[in-house]
Parts: structure tokens; sequence; C-alpha cells
């Protein structure tokens, strides 16, 4: 079935089986919404493998996923799309695929290319939001202040170890450099010491999706203006107030 | 004046003998957020995210008696 196909249902107030599970939560009007959605996500690594994977089963309709890195063995612990299979393979296009085996009411467009100054712009106008699932500070900080240029919400997270924060970044709030203080600031944080075990980018990833469901049904209040920190090694899960 | 300190991730790995990186620090009347980092021995360039009493505070945040001082590294991968 197309997305037009379970627009047209919706539009007559009937469920797509598919989407029967989600419609106590969100609705016929929420899940219609969703279908009319376009997100980017940018990064499809350990974060945006998890991110990409829920987005499609919820049925957003339109995902730009960018990444310019191929899968190597040292995402095979963590990274969702990462398989003996795709090893070598570049991680936009493997996830573009596996959300067409998903759900085919969703477009998935790949853009196998590093996110940087020269292509935020068109890669980014005219999504309803982005979702940051990089890896590095400095791409994360351009990417922050890309979206609030063009006025778009930026769902963040990052993960170290036991340890991970997620947030959502409107465009009249603090942004990014609330969170990485320095002007000179490493590209790295302490991911570099304590690596990425296999559940945290699946946890704030999975919040991070739903903090997108959120953003596009307008059901709830997202973290914004706040940071969700966690660490499942001591049991925290602290809301730090970034005002 | 006593500050309570909670250092987050890495940053307890400064404080080994305190229990969850949860400790009590004496500090002279007047002292800054960044003198108690200092004085823990804590390259202050490692702290990210500085919260007092619950709310994002710069290093130049003067402290008071009670006050509760959060540390947090910077968090990058995904």
């Amino acid at each position: 079935m197309a997305r037009e196909d379970s627009l047209a249902l919706l539009a007559r107030g009937e469920i797509p089986e598919r989407y029967l599970r989600n419609i106590g939560t969100i609705g016929i009007d929420g899940q219609k919404r969703l279908l009319e959605s376009r997100v980017a996500v940018v990064g499809a690594g350990g974060l945006g493998g998890n991110i990409i994977e829920l987005l499609a089963r919820q049925g957003v309709g339109f995902m730009r996923i960018i990444d310019g890195d191929s899968f190597a063995l040292h995402n095979l612990n963590r990274q969702l799309l990462a398989t003996e299979r795709t090893i070598g393979m570049n991680k936009a296009v493997v996830a573009a695929a596996r959300v067409a085996e998903i759900n085919s009411d969703v477009e998935a467009h790949a853009v196998p290319e590093i996110f940087n100054e020269n292509n935020a712009v068109e890669l980014l106008s005219g999504m309803d939001v982005v979702v940051d699932a990089l890896d590095s500070i400095n791409s994360r900080l351009l990417l922050c202040r890309m979206a609030q240029k063009l006025r778009i919400p930026l769902v963040y997270a990052a993960i170290a170890g036991f340890t991970g924060q997620v947030g959502t970044i409107l465009t009249s709030g603090p942004g990014l450099e609330k969170i990485y203080r320095k002007a000179n600031c490493s590209d790295k944080g302490i991911e570099v010491i304590l690596g990425n075990p296999a559940a945290t980018p699946a946890l704030a990833g999975a919040i991070q999706a739903q903090e997108v469901l959120k953003l596009l049904t307008g059901i709830g209040e997202t973290i914004n203006h706040k940071l969700l920190y966690f660490d499942t090694e001591l049991n925290i899960y602290e809301l730090l107030n970034l005002e | 004046m006593q500050i309570e300190v909670r250092l987050y991730a890495t940053l307890r790995r400064c404080a080994l003998a305190a229990a969850a990186g949860v400790l009590t620090v004496d500090m002279p009347e007047g002292g800054t957020a960044a003198d108690v980092i200092a004085k823990l021995g804590i390259n202050a360039d490692e702290v990210h995210i500085l919260m007092v009493n619950g709310v994002s505070s710069p290093l130049t945040r003067v402290l008071a008696e009670g006050d509760r001082l959060g540390l947090f590294p910077a968090v990058g991968g995904g």
C-alpha cells in the first residue's frame, strides 16, 4: 500500500491495519499528520539507526537520511543497521533500504554525504523536524545553528558509556552552546574514553523518536529548554534546566 | 561554607572516594564554581554543563552555603 492509500483511508476515518496500535496514543489525526511530515535524520549510526527504524514503523511519511560514512566492524556492537552483510556499505543507503522493507508508506531519501556548511541549507530546507544523530561536537553545533536559522525544531542526543543526554531545541530557545560551552571545544567527548555499549544509543534514540512524535502531532510536552540526562550505571534520570 | 558537589560520568573519577560521585566541599565565603573545580583538581575545560541548584550556571557563579553544584563532562557520541 502506498502513502496516498493510507491517507485516503485515514481521511475516511478508517485505520490502515499497520497503524492499528498507534491510534490509541496519537489518534487518526496524529497518524495523518505523521504521514504528511518530513523529517531529516542527520547520522545513521548508533542513534540514527534506532531512530530511523522507529520513525519508519510509526509512519513518518518522508525521511531524509544523511550520512557520508560506511559501516565498519566496530559499529556491529550497537548500530542497528550494521550487520555482517552491510559492512563497507554507506549508512544512509542501507538505512533507506531498511525503511523500504519496513513501511512502503514512507519515502526515504538517502544522502550519502557528510553534513557540512555547504550542503546544510539544501538538505534541511522544507523539513518539519531535524534529528541530530551525529557523532562529533562541531557538526552538532553547526546543525543546531542551521536548524535555528531555518526555524526548524531540532531533536538532539549524545551518548557515551552508560550516559546519554536528550533534548528538543526550539528555534527561539537556548541552543547547544548551553551544553558545549567551550569556544574551542574538542570535537569529541567522553565517548573517546568510555566507548558506546549496545543499549545506550537504543535508549537515547528511542527518546528522540518520541520527541519527534510529540513535535509532529502536537501531543504532550517536549523536553525543550531542558536536557534529559541519564546515567544507567547509577540509575540517574534527571531533567536539567538550561535556561 | 559547605557546597554539595555531584560529579557525573568520567568526572567521578576525579573523586574516587566519593560514593556515587557525591561529596561535600568546604569553601571560603565568596567562592565560585570555578574555585570548587580547582580545589577538586578538575581541569575546568572538562566541565561543559554546570548546574547550581538545578539551573545551568557559569563558572563564575558565586556560591552560597548549602548550594548544590553539578558538574558534567562533554558527551558527544552517536
